[in-house]
């Protein structure tokens, strides 16, 4: 029954990544801008609600508020640390280098501020009781689930109805488009950003209830989102979902035949084959090279 | 007192030429690896194997430690011949925790987290030396290879490839054959500062050669400015004085030492990539296309 | 139609990229010390046929030979060892080298840390290269830094430096004012009596009659016709295709 408990942790892991993944996707389609510091607002976010969980704020207005940061962060970024490098034509290893400096600082100043270590946020969603002979499930199980179903409706929606949405996937593929039928490509980058993080929000919340945040969180979730839009095609969010989803569970079934620091080496192992074999992912149409 | 700054000049100068041979791949070829400290470690790891189970020579522990760390570049060649830009930063990140892993779980090659003790002290033909004279020789050697390679046909050769790689290879410029040289070539001068670094501490293990470390010296490439001579060896020496000049500030808890060192340096990079994406010595003109 | 006569000769390439087939059956053969004009409207393949030669896309169909030796399946820098050299429409200069690195870097071809051959020589090629580009006096600057007329001479000068036999030329003089044009048609000049083969591509008509020796004429990935430029240029059907597919 190992196996089971571990398939089902892994499914709730990666349903979290997978919303964080398909943020990092949405912004570097729409923007080509290889967000780095991803991880930094998912970081933000979760200690954000730890902080304001534990000092006996309501839940809902914790969410907001890690939504809030999550989403002023990466519009943040992208006002005033890629917009200034794009535009002095800075290349891909600038903003790479700058969006490194931005997720150390946040990693260590969340560090020196909240202490190192995991903190967890006390729940009762997080009471795991057996449902099957050893099988133990949380309601946080269902919620992550759920969350992550809604969300990716309505972001399914988002993309396919509302203009903005439409314009925001034309952008993905193809940015002189944009620019020839004469819409703003500022304001739509700022939109992908601000969508893009508002996606981390829950998951770190979720994270927070469930395993806890540490300092370093954003690093490893920011490795796996970068992994997951690699894997699953650049340019395709179904595809960076589904590999979030996939290193999810991997991370966690590998547990049933392997050590636990072989879980993370496992996704990079992944990674590396894709980009040497299949650089354009499962399903991405352009080749990187 | 002179033992400190001994050891100081000791560490910049296996540092500076981590930086300066990083700088090869980044600043010449446009070959932009995040995995560098894994090179680092596999020379540490060889060298130190060497020392311990042959012979303490330190030419020899150097010249293994380079052929292993420069054989294995491969690791890093192949996804730079494959792909390029982000894609290859994500291959070399993946390199890096796949081999942190390894370097942790092979016990038997690296002694996991452990790690490798009692290395012997460092001997050239019968006779101990201190390692920072080793250091330094090296340091020099291997600027002076990078000088005159950058300012021969081979250094025009990666010049050209990262500024117009179509036209470099219709010019008739073998470029799978220049990139895994130019990679080859750091990564063998990083597999010598590994066993430098071995020798020195007289003890190894793989919290010295994970991404922080990478990172850590990609910052000094970096700040120093890439693409230049001296820029790598200055963005050593500064950011290795750096938690050394902050332990002297009083309001700074010694705990706290490494990670104000970090958001440093973090800050230092990204203010740098948008008023002065060049570095510090670098030449503003070229450096606006890193 | 090979030898002595045509060193660079095509037969029947095709390739289509996704069934839209950018070079049909294409033959042609480039004369010894000629220069050859492709001309067509845009999208008429002219580009896709270079990179056919150089080895830059891999034909699905037919054959391309220097000196009766195949062309097929080798890399482009193989192709430009046996002495063609090409430039593009965007040039792709070495931005952040000098004019004369630009130059020497075409002279270069081992990928070593060393250069076999004669350095002296190769540095005296050089400076012919910018001389007769004109160049001589900026070899300090940067690409980057050149008005538009000098970059594409620079582009030519490294062409020049490459020391090849046949030079594969993508709108090499569109944008140029007449001064530049001249100077330019005096290069071409003092290549073909040199015995370079030229073949350039060029959407000014009036460059076209004034330079090439033979116009073969490319519309949708075949060649309509090929032949002496005053027979191609006052052909009616022909001009129908190029300017009228230039006007929609």
């Amino acid at each position: 029954m190992l196996f089971l408990q571990l398939l089902l942790g892994g499914l709730q892991t990666g349903a979290l990544y997978a919303l964080t993944a398909c943020g990092f996707a949405l912004i570097f389609g729409a923007t080509k801008v290889f967000h780095f510091a991803h991880g930094a607002s998912f970081t933000l976010a979760g200690y954000l609600f730890l902080l304001m969980w534990n000092n006996g704020y309501p839940a809902w207005l914790g969410v907001l508020a890690a939504i809030l940061v999550a989403t002023g962060f990466g519009v943040a970024m992208e006002r005033f640390v890629y917009r200034p490098i794009q535009r002095h034509e800075g290349g891909f290893f600038t903003v790479f280098v700058a969006a490194f400096g931005v997720s150390l600082v946040v990693q260590n100043l969340v560090g020196m501020w909240a202490g190192r270590g995991f903190v967890v946020a006390d729940s009762t969603l997080s009471r795991a009781t057996e449902v099957l002979p050893e099988v133990f499930l949380a309601p946080v199980f269902w919620v992550s689930l759920a969350v992550a179903a809604v969300l990716f409706l309505a972001l399914g929606l988002f993309l396919t109805r509302h203009p903005a949405g439409v314009a925001l996937r034309a952008l993905a593929q193809n940015s002189d488009l944009i620019r020839a039928y004469g819409l703003s490509s500022h304001r739509l980058s700022l939109l992908a950003f601000a969508l893009g993080s508002a996606l981390a929000a829950p998951a770190a919340v979720l994270t927070a209830i469930t395993t806890g945040m540490n300092e370093a969180v954003g690093h490893h979730v920011m490795l796996i989102s970068m992994a997951a839009t690699i894997v699953g095609g650049v340019g395709s969010l179904k595809g960076a979902a589904l590999a979030g989803l996939s290193l999810g569970v991997a991370e966690s079934v590998v547990l049933n035949f392997a050590d636990p620091q072989w879980a993370e080496a496992a996704s990079f192992v992944v990674l590396f084959g894709f980009i040497l074999f299949r650089p354009s992912g499962l399903f991405g149409h352009a080749v990187a090279r | 007192m002179t033992a400190y700054l001994a050891n100081l000049a000791t560490l910049a100068a296996i540092f500076g030429i981590l930086a300066a041979t990083l700088n090869v791949a980044v600043g010449y070829a446009g070959i932009f690896s995040v995995a560098h400290a894994v090179f680092f470690g596999l020379g540490a790891y060889a060298g130190a194997q060497l020392a311990l189970l042959l012979v303490p020579d330190a030419l020899l522990a150097m010249l293994v430690a380079a052929l292993v760390a420069g054989g294995l570049s491969l690791c890093l060649a192949l996804p730079a011949l494959r792909v390029r830009g982000e894609y290859f930063v994500a291959a070399s990140l993946g390199l890096q925790m796949m081999a942190t892993t390894l370097f942790t779980e092979a016990k038997g090659l690296t002694g996991g987290m452990g790690g490798l003790v009692g290395i012997p002290r460092p001997m050239v033909l019968g006779f101990e030396v201190p390692t920072l004279a080793l250091a330094l020789a090296a340091l020099v050697l291997i600027l002076l290879a990078t000088w005159l390679m950058a300012r021969g046909s081979f250094g025009r050769t990666l010049r050209a490839i990262r500024d117009a790689e179509s036209a470099a290879e219709a010019l008739g410029k073998n470029i799978n054959a220049a990139k895994a040289l130019a990679v080859a070539f750091a990564c063998a001068g990083a597999g010598v500062a590994g066993a430098l670094f071995a020798l020195h501490m007289s003890f190894v293990n793989v919290e010295s050669f994970t991404l922080d470390q990478s990172v850590l010296v990609m910052a000094m490439v970096i700040v120093g400015g890439t693409g230049t001579l001296w820029g790598p060896l200055l963005g050593a020496v500064l950011l290795l004085s750096l938690p050394a000049g902050l332990s002297f500030l009083p309001f700074i808890p010694p705990t706290e030492i490494g990670a104000v060192q970090q958001i440093i340096y973090g800050a230092a990079m990204t203010l740098l990539m948008i008023f002065r994406p060049a570095g510090l010595l670098g030449d503003m003109r070229t450096g606006r296309k890193a | 139609m090979s030898g002595a006569t045509h060193p660079l000769v095509c037969r029947d390439l095709s390739i289509s990229f996704g069934g839209v087939k950018a070079v049909q059956g294409v033959s042609l053969a480039l004369p010894t010390g000629k220069v050859l004009a492709l001309v067509g409207p845009n999208g008429a393949g002219k580009t896709t046929l270079f990179n056919l030669i150089t080895g830059n896309l891999r034909a699905d169909a037919g054959e391309a030979t220097l000196d009766d030796e195949s062309l097929i399946g080798l890399k482009p820098w193989q192709v430009a060892r046996r002495g063609v050299a090409r430039s593009f429409q965007d040039l792709r200069l070495f931005t952040h080298m000098t004019v004369r690195e630009n130059a020497l870097a075409a002279t270069e071809r081992g990928s070593w840390f060393w250069q076999t051959g004669d350095a002296k020589a190769r540095a005296a090629r050089v400076e012919a290269a910018l001389e007769a580009t004109g160049l001589s006096s900026l070899a300090e600057s940067r690409a980057v830094d050149l008005a538009y007329a000098e970059r594409k001479f620079l582009s030519m000068a490294r062409i020049l430096a490459a020391e090849a036999r046949i030079w594969l030329l993508d709108e090499p003089a569109s944008g140029l004012d007449l001064a530049s044009r001249i100077r330019f048609a005096a290069l071409l000049r003092a290549a073909t009596a040199r015995s370079v083969t030229i073949c350039l591509i060029e959407h000014n008509l009036d460059v076209v009659a004034e330079l090439a020796d033979e116009i073969a004429f490319l519309d949708r990935g075949v060649v309509l016709a090929v032949g002496e430029p005053q027979a191609i240029l006052r052909d009616k059907a022909l001009a129908a295709i190029y300017f009228g597919e230039r006007v929609a």
